[in-house]
């Protein structure tokens, strides 16, 4: 049936029959066509997301289809909603009207539908090779995930007791908590992925032999070797390293630590481990000392201002020069006075202070382990991702690692092309460039606590929302909604343009021919 | 917001409509019909509508037309309310559809006269500010200093355009008011507005028209705001020809004219002296209005 030709009822028919026999679409040098283009919020995305799709779709609050589009790049986004720093919001164009879109929010939201709603039992087809991932944190889970989906029996090695690498034990239990790490790793292992705990690569089991049972391997080891300050006293009692103390922690163990800590470091582990400490027992006072100025800090500002709030003093430009020990056991700190100079660190011995505590924790970065390289003989490509090849990053940047490692050897393993991953327009679409004049989508001007109103506050920014502008201005009713998306009925549309002027987005151009 | 009632069911004009692409009056006739429906009778005098429209037996629109000569849109629109209280149909809402040579020029003495018994219609104009049917010849409504086929170049309209809305306010008819197509929702306000009024009503809605004006198809909508956002067609409405009030005021300065100007290829050739003196006509009508307007009423 044609869908322009409508009933038209009784009393008002007065014998005519509807002009839709009259096929406009005829008239039409122009064709209204999609055409996306990089919203802000995906180009600075560490995903890489589709951010404004995913949101247009909660909007619509079709949540499977969110979960579709979401899952192309992220399939943790439970996980990353709770620890994501939220790169994203940074240039959101919302922002210059009146508050950014919490979009972390809305991932978050689609993560926790995805737990209830995925039907268990549903395991993947393993019929088409077998693949080994050493490293079962976010990258080896993200590429055994996209290895999974595609047919592959993927087996994931562990050398620690827990799943979940640096999320399950760097990650502390108040940025995400431990029952949304075990719900996606239920789903996983329902997905048919298997899991071989307490078991390091390289060491319980040789890399030559997973070479020859597996059809490829992933390496995603991580970056676990603390580094150390080499200072007097770091052997002693109460003198930690921030994964060791955190991962004690998040295995449930108890860190005896009490009275006054004392955290150095600026980086994420190091606001991670002041915050953790602070909610041990027996704690009166965490002290974070950085060596550089408040701006110089790695960590993520939203963190340090919430550890600020909680309660952490911050000390700057002071550089530990020994750890004062008692019978063994740390009993203060002294420090020197230090600035960044034009030559690195300007360190006045002069300006000295000392502090005393029971615990010190030392968050002064990470390494990766390299040794497992070393015992590589193939002549085949290698993969490897994450923190391992990286160095200390983030969860999201993981993912990425793990999902682009997983396309490559999906690439190598079926002998078809490598995907071009970098194809992404680099014009990014400006607040100037979007067309608000049709006061659209701008009626909730601050956030929302229902995830498809604070998905509904979304501009769209070069890709539709489903605002209804091009059906609103249509003067030939060529435009028709279905389950909540525009579409162009051609049969009718004459191609004058207006929706494409119109659209509040830009996410339409006029393209020649019919 | 009228984009969040997005129910098609309400839609009352037929897609395959004959108007051109980008039509503004089409955009009109669609807001008009889908605010005032289903209950509807529509008048049609001669005009790009009644071509629209399509020639029987097709139709464009969900609700009987009845065609009517040029200058009697006000008689006949007069004539079917009395014969529809006749018979009993008191009910059903009757709209005089006509363009602004039916209004202006050929059809102001039937208005006046139906403005003047204080008919029970509800009388939309749709300027396109020429007779853009027959060939775009120069009407009263055309703004000084535009070209058209009657006075191509070097001519051009000499003279102010016709201030209807002070014609009809000095009628004292219960409510007059202008609305335009890039206001959809302040459009549909006005109309239901009118139509929860008894007595003449007069609505005047500017609808850019591509060909006429020689405007991009896709300009249509964005014409008729920046003719808002300059000054050139202000939103307002006036009770009883005594009140009046603005529903549309932009929160910084006007836009310069010359924005809305450049668009059009009618305005194409006008010299700079032109510009200016069009420029300074609508300043003076602005505050002639803005007198008109009481301080509280500017919205």
């Amino acid at each position: 049936m044609l869908s322009g030709v409508e009933k038209i009822k009784a009393p008002y028919f007065c014998g005519a029959s509807p002009i839709s026999v009259n096929k406009t679409g005829e008239w039409r040098l122009l064709t209204p066509t999609r055409r996306e283009s990089l919203s802000p919020c995906s180009s600075d995305c560490l995903l890489e997301g589709e951010i404004p799709l995913w949101l247009e779709a909660v909007k619509r609050e079709s949540w499977p289809e969110a979960w579709q589009i979401m899952s192309r790049n992220n399939p943790f986004p439970a996980l990353t909603g709770h620890v994501c720093y939220q790169s994203c919001t940074a240039n959101c164009n919302r922002g210059r009207l009146d508050e950014e879109v919490d979009i972390r929010e809305v991932e978050k939201a689609i993560g926790y539908w995805r737990l209830d709603n995925y039907e268990p039992g549903g395991k993947a087809v393993t019929s088409k090779g077998k693949v080994a991932v050493a490293g079962s944190g976010p990258a080896g889970l993200s590429c055994a995930y996209y290895l999974a989906v595609n047919g592959y029996a993927v087996t994931v090695f562990e050398k620690s007791a827990v799943i979940g690498g640096m999320a399950a034990l760097g990650i502390p239990e108040y940025r995400l908590p431990r029952t949304v790490l075990q719900r996606e790793l239920a789903i996983l292992e329902d997905m048919g992925i298997d899991f071989v705990t307490a078991c390091e690569v390289g060491k319980d089991v040789e890399v030559a032999r997973l070479y020859s049972e597996y059809d490829h391997l992933f390496l995603a080891t991580g970056a676990w070797l603390s580094r150390r300050a080499g200072i007097k006293g770091e052997e002693a009692e109460g003198v930690w390293y921030a994964l060791d103390f955190l991962s004690l922690v998040n295995r449930g163990g108890d860190p005896e630590s009490g009275g006054t800590v004392v955290v150095i470091g600026g980086g994420n582990a190091a606001i991670d481990s002041a915050r953790t400490a602070l909610r041990q027992p027996g704690v009166d006072h965490v002290s974070l000392v950085y060596r550089r100025s408040r701006a110089e800090m790695p960590a993520e500002p939203s963190e340090v201002e919430a550890a600020e709030d909680e309660g952490v003093e911050l000390i700057f430009n002071a550089l530990p020069r020994e750890i004062i020990t008692k019978n063994g056991a740390a009993v203060g700190i002294g420090f020197d006075y230090c600035r960044t100079g034009l030559e690195g660190l300007i360190v006045d011995r002069n300006r000295s202070f000392e502090k005393s505590c029971s615990t010190v924790i030392m968050a002064l970065g990470q390494d990766p382990d390299y040794s497992i390289f070393g015992q590589l003989k193939e002549t085949r490509p290698l993969y490897a991702g994450g923190d391992l090849v990286s160095g200390p990053a983030t969860v999201p940047e993981a993912i990425r690692a793990g999902r682009l490692a997983a396309f490559s050897l999906l690439a190598d393993l079926e002998g078809t092309p490598l995907p071009d991953f970098g194809a992404r327009p680099l014009k990014k679409v400006s607040f100037e460039d979007l067309n608000l004049a049709a006061k659209v989508n701008l009626q909730l001007q601050q956030k929302q606590t229902l995830p498809f109103e604070e998905a509904a506050r979304c501009l769209g920014c070069g890709s539709c929302n489903s605002c209804g502008v091009c059906y609103l201005f249509c003067p030939d009713l060529a435009v028709d909604r279905s389950n909540g998306s525009y579409e162009f009925n051609l049969d009718y549309c004459k191609g004058c343009g207006i929706c494409a002027e119109e659209c509040p987005a830009r996410a339409l151009v006029m393209e020649g021919g019919v | 917001m009228l984009v969040d009632d997005l129910n098609r069911e309400r839609e009352m004009i037929i897609s395959g409509h004959n108007a051109c692409p980008g039509c503004g009056a089409a955009l009109a006739v669609r807001y008009l019909t889908r605010a005032l429906g289903p209950n509807l009778a529509i008048v049609l005098t001669a005009s790009c509508w009644s071509i629209i429209a399509g020639a029987p037996p097709l139709t464009a629109l969900k609700c009987p037309i009845l065609h009517c000569p040029f200058p009697s849109a006000g008689s006949v629109g007069s004539g079917l309310k009395r014969g529809l209280e006749a018979k009993g149909k008191g009910d059903t809402t009757v709209v005089v559809l006509a363009g602004d040579g039916g209004t202006f020029d050929i059809g102001l003495q039937a208005l006046s006269g139906a403005a003047q018994r204080n008919e029970d219609i509800i009388f939309v104009c749709y300027d396109n500010e020429a007779y853009m049917n027959t060939g775009m010849q120069t009407s009263s409504a055309t703004p000084f200093g535009a070209r058209t086929n009657t006075a191509p170049y070097p001519l051009f309209k000499e003279g102010r355009k016709k201030d209807i809305m002070q014609i009809m306010a000095a009628h004292g008819i219960p409510y007059a008011a202008t609305a335009t197509v890039a206001f959809p929702d302040d459009m549909e306000a006005k109309l239901k507005k009118a139509q929860s009024i008894t007595g003449f009503r007069f609505i005047h809605v500017l609808s850019p028209c591509p060909p006429g004006w020689g405007s991009e198809s896709a300009d249509t909508v964005h014409l008729s705001r920046l003719a808002v956002q300059t000054g050139f067609f202000p939103l307002y409405e006036i009770h009883n020809g005594v009140d009046w009030k603005m529903t549309w005021m932009t929160d910084k300065s006007r836009l310069p004219l010359s924005a809305y100007l450049d668009r059009q290829r009618r305005f194409k050739q006008m010299d700079k002296e032109k510009i200016v003196a069009l420029q300074e006509e609508l300043d003076d009508e602005w505050y002639f209005l803005m007198n008109k307007v009481g301080p509280a009423d500017r919205c």
